[in-house]
């Protein structure tokens, strides 16, 4: 880990190190992984969960966050997230070659509303559109190049088996297969020549046909023989890479496991579900691996014959079917379904188990990127990604007041410019406010109230033009109460659009070169 | 009509049920009916905890804690449950458009109401004005030849239920509701275009709505008299208020049609360029209309061009009279203003309709004590109308206009998700409005501004039985709606 804090350091040598101890202290914690904690302490030490418990003995150096009244939750983890790219798919349907890496755009106003709204990781995987699509990477909402987003790359790539405006179905069969097989034809040239390299590297001689050779040669194919149109079809083949299936509708569910299965992923393959994919249930079921659920979870339709409405819940089917599932928002859609708290709600509404819920949307994604031992619960070892949040995380009404990305305070309600003006409140001057340890959490008081002083309180502070105000380098201030220092400050816009975009860290432990695992 | 049903002709009307359906007459003259939960909210403020509701003949006929359920009563518990008024939305764009497929055939009409452009990008006309909206580079016209390489950046191969059109009354099969041989149409109704038998009832209902002021689309400047419907029961009741108020739009809507100046035969529909094409205009229609209705009423004859029809007048003099109710939409704080402006030239009492601006002069509404039937605002200020024009909501309106002290009602409009108008509550909650307030907002508050508070909005002996029984706190995001109500009939029952 110290590792990755000094690259930080190097790559951006004016931003500070945050402190490399935080406790997080009297919140109530649902660790999602084991049972609720009614109050206690999650410690965190460079970047790390070191204890989560009632009684943790919190080391002298640490920063103090008193977060009594508030809820610790682990951040939400978004499965299937797309809104991010430049576009979200290639015009072409066949790119294995492509890496979602070259069209993230970390000023994208969704990464800040993600964070806004608890989303703390995000599987950025290219669209649906596609046969074969581009590879996906892990991020966090915060960071100012790809680079400093990327949690992990390389993680899966997308395929579809849904016709779409410039495929039809028929033909997009007829693709899927066709690449297939200009792989094995691929690879078995470079079989051959693979083993008439090692032939010639050893002095001997060729004694066995072409057909023996390129079986002989098979297991001689390294990642680095492959050319890059074909690399990850090899590694994916050899069942090395997660294949993500789009699956529109009901009847594109069993092409896609056949492919998988005569290609040699099934048991990397996830299957994200269109909106009346969760009709082939019995297929999901017998297949046992783990979908996506759309983002409108409320499957409805209409009789032709009685007209009945009908309505079906489709995380309660899939539910049933036993099946692992997870939750995905409807960025750009309502203010209910963009939130993944909500969606886990509507769960719990429709009656599944409120810890089925909480884990679609934190510990099941996270399994199925196969990141469940670093991310997805508030567990000793694993990365810190924590909320805190303002209430439960299934009320609609519970806020998201802080997020700390590896013990980096990457967001902070009080300092939300944007937020204050939807909410009616003095956005700009709020912005203008350096970060002062009065502008620490406040405690927990009810929303109404809250909302009502916060007017009368900041004409108290003096105002500030921020687009006028260069970016100064952040110098810590010294404080009474260094405990409730926030970690960064707002980083000027340098758009000049004169808002301050206040959920920029200052820091990033996650900076290594684009190949680098930060988990 | 808004008045009790006279016994006669509900009898009448029981006995042609049974007629004509083979409906018991029981069940017709409404099942005596008790529903006993941990909660009531009266809808005042008050809470019955624990409560019972005792229902006959479709209405209230007590509410307590310590009731006696006569015997044979049927009962409907639902453990922790909680029970509401049921919901009113007094400014519902109530449609028939298929729920899944929102089929390709309204295209013309989404071009109308401003959903889909009808020029392909190259004929579109140079004028990038005010009603010309926010385009997304990467959106091609449907109807254009580029549209096979049209990439849905979002979903392929799906629909979008709740991306029709964003002025889709669709009264009637999705029709035009306003008839657009002239732009002050008030003697025409709403009701006669009324599809009663639309899905969107349905859904309507299951999200506890019960009862709605069906408005006529802005598409004409003065538009035609609104409804007040219930979202389900017995066809021959399901009218409330045949001819509610009249509907006027200060806004860009009116001038959708056939405005810019192009050959309007691409829409279809109109066979004419329409006359306002700037607010101006359409301000000006506005003033002439009621200029010419204060001329009649003076004895004069009305005078110059562009006079509205003689029946259309009448119904305007009632208007300046008091005698009828008006609605003006204005979404922009400049509309907003503007309609003050003109209720003041006038003497006109009215209703605001959607004013998502409305924060932007509360002190001028405040002063005029408009009462408002606002929303949806909460929708992400980017969201889901991207082809208006820009309206900058704030999730504050709500919470500002009730500390202001003014009127207001939350409407879910055309939304109609699985919870369409409690999820404006849900909404509103999240953004500081106590529970209390929000409920009124959603039964009390539309009912006072429909008239009918006597008849509706709390859950008070005497009053209609209009219902939502919800399996939690209501609007919580984990709360269900498992029963409905309306005039004592259980219309929604998803107990188990």
């Amino acid at each position: 880990m110290w590792m990755a804090a000094l690259i930080g350091g190097m790559v951006l040598p004016s931003q500070a190190e945050p402190p490399a101890k935080i406790a997080l202290q009297g919140g109530r914690i649902i660790p999602v992984a084991g049972p609720d904690i009614e109050s206690g302490t999650v410690l965190i030490e460079n970047g790390r969960i070191t204890a989560v418990g009632p009684d943790v003995e919190v080391p002298y150096d640490a920063m103090v966050v008193d977060v009594s009244g508030k809820v610790l939750f682990p951040g939400y983890v978004s499965p299937h997230f797309f809104q991010g790219l430049d576009r979200s798919n290639e015009s072409l349907p066949v790119t294995p070659y492509l890496d979602v890496y070259d069209a993230m755009d970390p000023s994208s106003r969704n990464f800040e509303e993600a964070l806004r709204d608890g989303v703390l990781t995000i599987h950025l995987i290219q669209g649906n559109s596609c046969a074969i699509g581009a590879m996906s990477r892990l991020v966090h909402p915060i960071g100012r190049t790809p680079d400093e987003m990327t949690i992990r790359p390389g993680l899966a790539l997308k395929l579809s088996t849904s016709p779409y405006s410039q495929l039809d179905r028929m033909s997009l069969m007829a693709t899927l297969r066709e690449t297939f097989l200009e792989l094995d034809d691929y690879l078995a040239n470079l079989a051959e020549s693979r083993y008439e390299a090692q032939l010639q590297e050893e002095q001997k001689e060729l004694k066995v046909g072409p057909d023996q050779a390129r079986e002989l040669g098979r297991p001689l194919i390294r990642d680095q023989d492959c050319d890059d149109r074909h690399r990850n079809l090899f590694q994916l083949t050899q069942g090395r890479l997660a294949a993500w299936i789009y699956c529109g509708m009901a009847t594109d569910v069993s092409p896609a496991l056949a492919l998988a299965r005569e290609r040699g992923f099934f048991d990397q393959t996830v299957l994200v579900l269109g909106p009346e994919a969760f009709r082939a249930v019995s297929e999901l079921k017998r297949a046992k691996r783990p979908v996506i659920l759309p983002e409108n979870l409320l499957y409805q339709q209409r009789d032709p014959i009685t007209g009945d409405l009908q309505e079906t819940f489709i995380p309660k089917v899939i539910h049933e079917a036993g099946l692992l599932f997870a939750l995905q928002p409807d960025v750009g859609g309502s203010l209910g379904e963009r939130n993944l708290g909500y969606q886990a709600a509507r769960c719990v509404r429709h009656g599944i188990p409120r810890q089925t819920a909480l884990e679609a949307i934190t510990l099941n994604p996270a399994r199925m990127l196969g990141v469940a031992d670093q991310l997805g619960s508030l567990e000793v070892g694993k990365a810190a990604y924590v909320l805190v949040l303002s209430g439960d995380p299934l009320e609609f009404n519970s806020w998201v007041e802080q997020a700390y990305i590896r013990g980096v305070l990457a967001y902070d309600r009080q300092q939300d410019p944007r937020l204050k003006e939807l909410l009616g409140l003095p956005a700009k001057q709020a912005a203008a406010v350096p970060p002062k340890s009065e502008s620490a959490p406040e405690p927990a008081e009810d929303q109404a109230k809250e909302q009502a002083e916060e007017p009368a309180k900041e004409p108290a502070e003096e105002p500030k033009e921020p687009a006028k105000e260069p970016a100064k380098e952040p110098v810590p201030e010294p404080s009474d109460e260094p405990a409730k220092e926030p970690v960064h400050d707002p980083v000027v816009d340098p758009s000049g659009s004169g808002m301050t975009r206040s959920v920029a860290p200052r820091w990033n432990p996650l900076t290594a070169a684009r190949g680098g695992e930060a988990v | 009509m808004t008045g009790t049903l006279s016994s006669v002709r509900r009898a009448a009307s029981c006995l042609i049920a049974l007629l004509v359906f083979g409906v018991s007459l029981e069940a017709m003259a409404g099942e005596p009916l008790a529903i006993r939960a941990a909660r009531i909210y009266v809808g005042d403020g008050r809470v019955v905890e624990p409560g019972i509701v005792l229902i006959t003949e479709g209405r209230i006929s007590a509410v307590g804690t310590d009731l006696a359920i006569p015997s044979g009563m049927k009962v409907v518990e639902v453990p922790a449950a909680s029970v509401t008024p049921g919901l009113i939305d007094a400014n519902a764009r109530v449609g028939s458009t298929n729920l899944i497929a929102p089929s390709r055939r309204f295209q013309s009409l989404d071009a109308l109401r401003g959903g889909v452009d009808p020029w392909p990008p190259d004929e579109a006309p140079v004028y990038d004005g005010p009603h010309i909206h926010d385009h997304d580079p990467h959106e091609v016209d449907s109807s254009s030849p580029q549209a096979t390489h049209r990439e849905d950046p979002l979903h392929v191969g799906e629909e979008f239920p709740d991306e029709e059109p964003p002025l889709a009354s669709g009264v009637l099969s999705s029709e035009m509701v306003n008839d657009q041989s002239s732009e002050v149409v008030p003697h025409t109704s709403v009701l006669d275009g009324l599809n009663l038998a639309s899905s969107d009832f349905d859904r309507l209902v299951r999200e506890g709505v019960t009862t709605v002021y069906v408005s006529p689309d802005p598409s004409a400047v003065i538009a035609a008299r609104g409804a007040v419907v219930h979202t389900q029961g017995n066809l021959s009741q399901r009218v409330l208020v045949p001819l509610a108020a009249v509907k006027a739009t200060i806004g860009p809507e009116p001038s959708y049609v056939g405005s810019r100046n192009g050959a309007p035969s691409r829409s279809g529909l109109s066979l004419y360029a329409r006359r306002p094409n700037s607010r101006m205009g359409l301000v000006w229609v506005f003033r002439k209309a009621f200029y010419d209705a204060q001329r009649r009423q003076q004895g004069q004859e009305p005078y110059g061009a562009d006079t509205a029809a003689p029946e259309a007048m009448a119904v305007l003099a009632d208007v300046l009279a008091g005698q009828v109710p008006l609605r003006i939409q204005a979404r922009l704080q400049r509309d907003i203003l503007t309609a003050l402006r003109l209720a003041q030239e006038f003497g006109l009492r009215f209703t605001l309709e959607d004013a998502a601006e409305a924060y932007l002069c509360l002190e001028e509404l405040k002063t005029a004590q408009v009462p408002i039937v606002l929303g949806p605002v909460f929708e992400p200020e980017n969201g889901r109308r991207p082809r208006m024009e820009n309206v900058r909501t704030r999730y504050a309106t709500f919470r500002q206009l009730l500390e202001a002290g003014i009127p207001v009602a939350l409407s879910a409009q055309e939304y109609r998700d699985e919870d369409g108008l409690a999820r404006q509550a849900l909404y509103a909650m999240r953004f500081g409005v106590s529970r209390d307030d929000v409920l009124r907002a959603v039964t009390l508050w539309p009912a006072q501004m429909l008239g009918l508070e006597h008849e509706l909005g709390t859950v008070e002996a005497g009053k209609r039985a209009d219902l939502v029984v919800w399996d939690g706190e209501p609007f919580a995001a984990t709360s269900r709606i498992v029963a409905v109500t309306i005039d004592g009939q259980l219309v929604v029952d998803r107990r188990e």
